[in-house]
């Protein structure tokens, strides 16, 4: 494998047997990139042949569950007493200078947390009545509870969390995964996306876009209504058969053309039309939960034929099942900042835990009982944290209770995949506001992620504008402490 | 036997030492042979980024100095007392270098040894040297123009041969979809395909077609990261269609690139700038704005800035800039100074981050356009010119005005949503350093919701001098624009406002906002009671269509720009001056240190990279790859060019002998031989040349999904040819739109407009049309230089299932049942129509079992999701899953 071979496969003309299926070529020693030359390996003439990572990885798959808006993790896993007794307190100016906040203005009160914490499992997790289903299942997980990041809005900070730089152009995780990884299976996309609560989140389709990488990498929207996949479903009047024949003619005057011309190409789109015609079926079986067993139903708390995070977390867990590599989930509606009711750290907060909780529960215990879990690694957070202090909109009291942007301390919990039960890692100070110890940020959390799934963050690189761009910029660290 | 040995050993020596003395003698190549062995091996630790024991191997003069160890590495002409060479031979590890990593080869010390000795001559890369005349390689009777004794000469030394000519109708094909993105029309086919039109007829005709225009236009709209949105969380629209239009007609009436580089970088401080000068600077204002509330205007102002400069590099000179951000360029020759003095060009724009986009071009139409003449001439002759241009400026676009974003010093007061200053009762606010000079008059546009307001003006305390005080009417909500008077003074001040309103009875309730403030020496108030004064306020408060555009501040509001600290905008350094890196072309003598001279400066025929870097792209769009593979770097880590001499021939034309012109550049390309092969792949010619760098054969390239689109339409002669205007939302699947915080909704556009160019095609940036992003569309966030091509199966699924493609298959197959009554000529027909020449009769028969084995099946009675047209319904359509098949070829999305 010299290197002239390698740009050959990077100027899009691989060997004929594009399609034909070759199978997996052994290319581990291919990853790591020094300076000169085009090292980006993927063969163009099918993308997302399945690729050994650098290292035998504990995780084969990712199931990131993103709380948009930033959950508070004062009223659910950070349990501060002491900020209970300085609840309406003004907040001390040593917490306010030299800082800068999204909303607060001025000199805003401290805010106790509004939930009940109690130790759970044989851990002795905190974990808050907000989640009673979570609780149950505290011995499963690594609590991160000192994660930091530096974008306090939160299209810049989703951006961050996923892309690895807070502005637009650079690939998601879930596309570099796939970069990395290809498609274990061949008839679904992978990496798959799948929303709730209604809106897209802040940063729009670029949290699971491919940036400069190629756009066969970028996140394969599923949806709960309309096409499961875009124009997956044929138009009303075709059936099957006809399907076949049309794409069995196609195939046949493409095979005849190449015949002609010569142009390996053709042959890589004859393999795609094949995979289509798969994918028509393999999609909409996948996505459909109508045939799964009424107690899983009960475990989710699912509701069929309606958008729900909950049918998200179950379509996540088939998806993995079928081989998908990483499913992102992005469920809107966390951004608990007190301007109404619904976005209350007591109401709304409240009504988004209810929505979840069961199913996130459910999720975990459902991958363990199919002796998944080990290999699945299940990430849970939101893009920052929330303030220990109430905000004050424009300097004023806010109609309800909330919490403003918090980028110096909050929680992100993982389970699976390789990563310690029943851990915690990382402390924040006796009010939450700043992490003391055990710190984290955005970056060891994709170095870790990457690390599980076998990709040293460091060598794991795409060579574009002149340089190899990684994941992680130049920062990250994996974290070992919490590696089981 | 002894003597002959003899001999042959004393031969043998001498011949040794011959050899040794003539390679000695070989000049060392730093750009092939130094070069390479130094970026691979010394730069990471010794370079623009990392300088380890401050040496450094970037610039000449840096290698050339002590070190921290206070020793010299490189002495040129002496490479045995150099440290370097000691340092890479040094058996100790801990002093050998490269530290901890493998030693050099015998050969790369060889070479770093005689190099020294040569003098340590640093070469300069070719993207960075002058484009100089090339010398034209020998013709042949292959040949038809220039560009083919170049391409002729590689394919020789390569040992292949150039392919036949293309059949007239593939050229046509190709010919059609290269120039305007269409199939040619029948009006030009018919006279080609049977010789009564000349190649160089047909191209002169296509490029003469409106739709050329079309057809680039969208090449440059994804350099410019043109989008009818605004980008970040909010994504709210952006009225900037008229800059889309600028760029197709631009394109149409062949404006000379330097023109077109020029207006679009520096269009308003060009003499008495036009509208369309202005519309032209929209270029730059195709950056992101980010409305999320809370965020820092600053922040996101420096982001579209930093995003000017990257783009103005990536885009129109072929170089990676965006690195030396955060620190000297790795391997190539820029300081990170060198960014940030070329930002200053560009860091002086009115543009804040403001919710409007402000500034903004308005479209003044027919009597509106007659008034403000009017007023301008009275103000001309009753005052003076540059008061004229003053008010003509003012009227057309808001500027400058002082965004009220800007203030600070707030008490029950605030910038509501971060994006305008609101006042509760007994508020304070401050607006700081606000020239006075001169200045009686403030305009400021407002809302309120109260009456009884009362807003004061102070000098330099919250407490200090008023110098106006109005009450301010209840506007119901409404923007309203007003004018006050306000005493003089003279100097920069900071302003203090303060407001108190009686009727504000809670605390917490607001009373106003303000927009913006325009402090003037000039009222109509005051000097005109003839009618002037009431058409003048007539336009400054009517709502027009706009354009966001740029406008260069004025002194009193000048930014100061300082490097940023390994990249980072809040750790401010050094202060730098506008210039151009001292590493290229120097700056025009007598250009000015502005915009417009940084312009002057990239279109002056000394810049090495403007003219390299269109040619390559306008090559890439013919031939599906540049000369230089990466579009986006010609740098020293870009893929070298395949052919330096040709890229540099064509640059040299493109500058001397055609005068800038484009069209004249793609039609010599166009009428080349080389163009124009066959562009059959044989299995020897895949061997020899699987990419086809030396062009023995045509390139077949995937169509860009523009053209996938375009082409579908027009050969099921569903497309409209209506061009400009507005946006159009033709069909596409529900719940793509959910932006947060944006009730924006995608509305089908009525009539014709479904069936619009891509080009019109509404972008929404985080939203992006779904099918052309399934081709590799770009959603023009940030400057796509290079659309990598991919091949996938949701593709298939467009073309197969998304109701434009099974609408036009639908309609396609209309035609052909038209056509004729028998099958086989229905198929053919179709297949004419699509792909312009005769099916083979294997795809006929293809076809036909096709129709056989589905027509009793298929009923299409209604196009999915094209519930409005009504033209559909009722009407069985068997040929449609044939049509569709046609409309799905891989010829058919290939250009061939």
């Amino acid at each position: 494998m010299n290197s002239e071979y390698l740009q050959q496969i990077t100027r899009r003309h691989f060997l004929k047997e594009a399609g034909l299926g070759l199978g997996t070529l052994a290319l581990g020693s291919l990853w790591g990139c020094s300076s000169g030359g085009n090292k980006n390996y993927f063969n163009a003439a099918n993308p997302l042949q399945t690729k050994a990572p650098q290292f035998p990885g504990k995780a084969k798959s990712i199931i990131y569950l993103h709380m948009a808006g930033a959950p508070s993790q004062l009223e659910l896993f950070d349990y501060k007493p002491a900020l209970q007794q300085l609840d309406g307190q003004d907040c001390p100016p040593s917490l306010l200078e030299g800082k800068k906040f999204a909303f607060i203005r001025g000199v805003p009160k401290m805010l106790g947390p509004q939930a009940k914490f109690k130790q759970h499992g044989h851990s002795g997790a905190w974990i808050s009545d907000n989640l009673p289903h979570l609780s149950t299942v505290a011995d499963e997980i690594t609590f991160l509870k000192a994660v930091q990041t530096d974008q306090f809005n939160h299209a810049p900070a989703q951006l961050l969390m996923h892309t690895g730089g807070p502005r637009l152009g650079r690939p998601s995780m879930g596309a570099w995964v796939t970069y990395g990884l290809g498609s274990e299976n061949n008839n679904l996309p992978g990496f798959v996306v799948l929303t709730s609560g209604g809106k897209n989140p802040d940063a729009g389709k670029s949290v699971w876009g491919s940036g400069f990488l190629p756009s066969v990498y970028q996140g394969v929207q599923c949806r709960s209504e309309g096409d499961p996949v875009l124009f997956i479903n044929d138009p009303q009047g075709i059936t099957r058969d006809d399907r076949k024949a049309s794409i069995e003619a196609i195939n046949e005057i493409n095979q005849q053309h190449y015949k002609e011309v010569g142009d390996p190409e053709i042959l890589s789109r004859i393999a795609q039309y094949e995979m289509a015609y798969r994918m028509q079926i393999a999609v909409p079986d996948v996505m459909n939960i109508n045939n799964e067993p009424k107690y899983i139903h009960e475990m989710y708390g699912t509701n069929p034929g309606k958008e729900s995070f909950a049918n998200n977390v179950l379509l996540a867990r088939k998806l993995v099942e079928k081989g998908v590599r990483f499913v992102q989930l992005f469920d809107w509606g966390w951004d608990s900042h007190g301007t109404e009711s619904n976005l209350a750290i007591d109401i709304g907060l409240i009504n988004k835990c209810r929505q979840t909780d069961k199913a996130v529960t459910a999720l975990l215990l459902d991958l363990k009982q199919r002796g998944l879990l080990e290999e699945t690694l299940v990430i849970w957070g939101g893009e920052f944290g929330r303030t220990p202090m109430a905000e004050n909109r424009e300097g004023k009291k806010n109609p309800f209770l909330g919490r403003d942007h918090h980028t110096e301390a909050f929680t992100i919990w993982m389970a699976g995949g390789g990563i310690k039960k029943g851990f915690s890692y990382g402390e924040t100070d006796e009010i939450g506001y700043s992490a003391i110890n055990g710190k984290t940020n955005v970056f060891d959390i994709q170095a870790t992620i990457l690390n599980q799934l076998g990709f040293n963050h460091e060598q794991f690189t795409y060579e574009f504008q002149g340089r190899p761009f990684r994941l992680t910029d130049v920062h990250g660290k994996v974290i070992n402490e919490i590696i089981a | 036997m002894k003597h002959l040995l003899f001999f042959l050993i004393a031969f043998l020596a001498a011949g040794a030492i011959y050899w040794w003395a003539t390679e000695l003698a070989k000049p060392v190549d730093f750009n092939t042979q130094v070069k390479p062995i130094l970026n691979k091996r010394c730069i990471t630790c010794h370079g623009g980024v990392k300088r380890e024991s401050d040496f450094s191997l970037l610039f000449r003069k840096d290698a050339l100095t002590k070190a921290n160890s206070g020793k010299v590495a490189i002495i040129p002409g002496d490479a045995s007392h150099s440290e370097l060479i000691s340092r890479i031979n040094n058996p100790d590890p801990e002093e050998r270098m490269p530290y901890k990593k493998d030693p050099l080869t015998k050969e790369e010390i060889e070479i770093l040894s005689k190099w020294i000795d040569q003098g340590a001559q640093w070469g300069d890369h070719w993207a960075y040297t002058k484009v100089e005349e090339q010398k034209l390689p020998p013709s042949n009777s292959w040949v038809k123009n220039d560009i083919d004794r170049f391409i002729f000469e590689k394919i020789n030394e390569n040992d292949l041969s150039p392919s036949p000519p293309a059949s007239k109708e593939v050229l046509l094909r190709r010919l059609s979809l290269d120039l305007t993105g269409l199939p040619a029309d029948p009006e030009l086919s018919k006279p080609f395909l049977s010789d009564k039109t000349s190649v160089e007829g047909a191209v002169d005709s296509l490029l003469n077609s409106p739709h050329y225009g079309e057809r680039w236009a969208s090449v440059w709209l994804d350099l410019a990261r043109y989008a009818d949105t605004k980008g970040y969380e909010r994504d709210d629209s952006r009225s900037i269609w008229r800059y889309r239009d600028w760029v197709i007609n631009a394109f149409n009436r062949d404006m000379p690139y330097d023109s077109f580089l020029i207006e679009q970088l520096a269009g308003d401080l060009l003499p008495n700038p036009t509208d369309n000068q202005y519309i032209a600077t929209a270029f730059h204002r195709n950056t992101m704005t980010n409305d999320e509330g809370g965020t820092d205007n600053e922040e996101f102002r420096t982001a579209a800035t930093l995003d000017r400069v990257n783009t103005t590099w990536e885009a129109l000179m072929g170089t990676t800039f965006a690195c030396v951000q955060c620190h000297s360029h790795p391997y190539d020759p820029f300081r990170h100074e060198d960014y940030y003095k070329f930002l200053a060009f560009f860091n002086n724009t009115r543009d804040e981050d403001t919710y409007a986009d402000y500034p903004l071009l308005r479209n003044l139409e027919r009597e509106d356009a007659t008034k403000l003449k009017e007023i301008t001439q009275w103000v001309e002759e009753n005052s003076s010119k540059e008061k004229a241009k003053e008010v003509y400026r003012f009227v057309k676009t808001g500027e400058p005005v002082i965004n009220s974003l800007t203030a600070d010093h707030f008490v029950n007061a605030e910038l509501s949503d971060t994006k305008w200053l609101i006042f509760r009762n007994h508020g304070v606010a401050r607006l700081p350093r606000v020239e006075l000079t001169d200045k009686n008059y403030l305009i400021f546009r407002f809302t309120s919701y109260k009456p009884g307001g009362v807003w004061a003006i102070h000098l330099d305390r919250p407490d200090g001098k008023i110098i106006s005080e109005v009450s301010l009417p209840d506007s119901k909500s409404k923007w309203v624009t007003n004018e006050i008077k306000i005493s003089q003074s003279q100097g920069m001040h900071d302003l203090y406002f303060t407001y108190a309103n009686p009727n504000l009875k809670k605390p917490d309730d607001s009373g106003m906002i303000f927009d913006w403030f325009y402090f003037t020496d000039y009222s109509f108030k005051s000097v005109a009671d003839n009618g002037v004064g009431k058409k003048y306020w007539e336009l400054v408060t009517k709502d027009f269509q706009t354009t966001p555009i740029m406008i260069e501040n004025p002194p009193s509001m000048r930014r100061v720009t300082q490097v940023f600290q390994r990249g980072n905008w809040l750790v401010k350094g050094d202060t730098v001056q506008p210039d151009v890196p001292a590493s290229l072309s120097a700056f025009p003598k007598n250009a000015p240190y502005n915009r417009l001279g940084m312009a002057q400066w990239m279109v002056s025929k000394d810049n090495p990279l403007v003219a390299r870097t269109i040619v390559n792209r306008v090559w890439e769009q013919l031939f599906g790859i540049g000369l230089v593979e990466t579009l986006e770097d010609m740098g020293t880590q870009g893929i070298p060019p395949t052919h330096p001499e040709l890229l540099d021939h064509l640059a040299h034309q493109l500058m001397n002998e055609y005068q800038w012109s484009l069209k004249k550049l793609i039609r010599e390309i166009v009428l080349s031989a080389t163009y124009q092969q066959d562009s059959k792949i044989t299995p020897q010619s895949l061997e020899n040349d699987p990419t086809n760098k030396y062009y023995a054969r045509a390139s077949r390239v995937r169509l860009s999904a523009e053209q996938v689109r375009d082409q579908t339409l027009a050969v099921s002669g569903l497309l409209s040819r209506k061009m400009f205007g507005p946006s159009v939302m033709p069909y596409q699947p529900g719940g793509i739109w959910l932006s947060p915080w944006n009730g924006a909704t995608w509305v089908r556009s009525k009539g014709e407009d479904q069936h619009r160019r891509a080009i019109y095609t509404y972008w929404k940036r985080t939203a992006p049309y779904p099918s052309m992003m399934t081709f590799d569309g770009s959603a023009r966030e940030v400057c796509t230089a290079r659309r990598i091509r991919t091949n996938t199966p949701l593709q298939a699924l467009v073309t197969l299932n998304d109701s434009v493609y099974v609408e036009a298959a639908y309609q396609l197959a209309s035609l052909m049942k038209k056509s004729s009554s028998k099958l086989d000529d229905q198929i053919r027909f179709g297949y004419r129509k699509a792909i312009g020449h005769e099916p083979s009769l294997e795809v006929v028969s293809a076809l036909m079992t096709l129709q056989n084995r589905t027509s009793s099946k298929v009923e299409i009675r209604k196009v999915k999701n094209t519930e409005d047209e009504g033209k559909n319904s009722g009407e069985d359509q068997p040929l449609m899953l044939v049509a569709s098949a046609i409309l799905n070829l891989d010829e058919f999305v290939t250009k061939n």
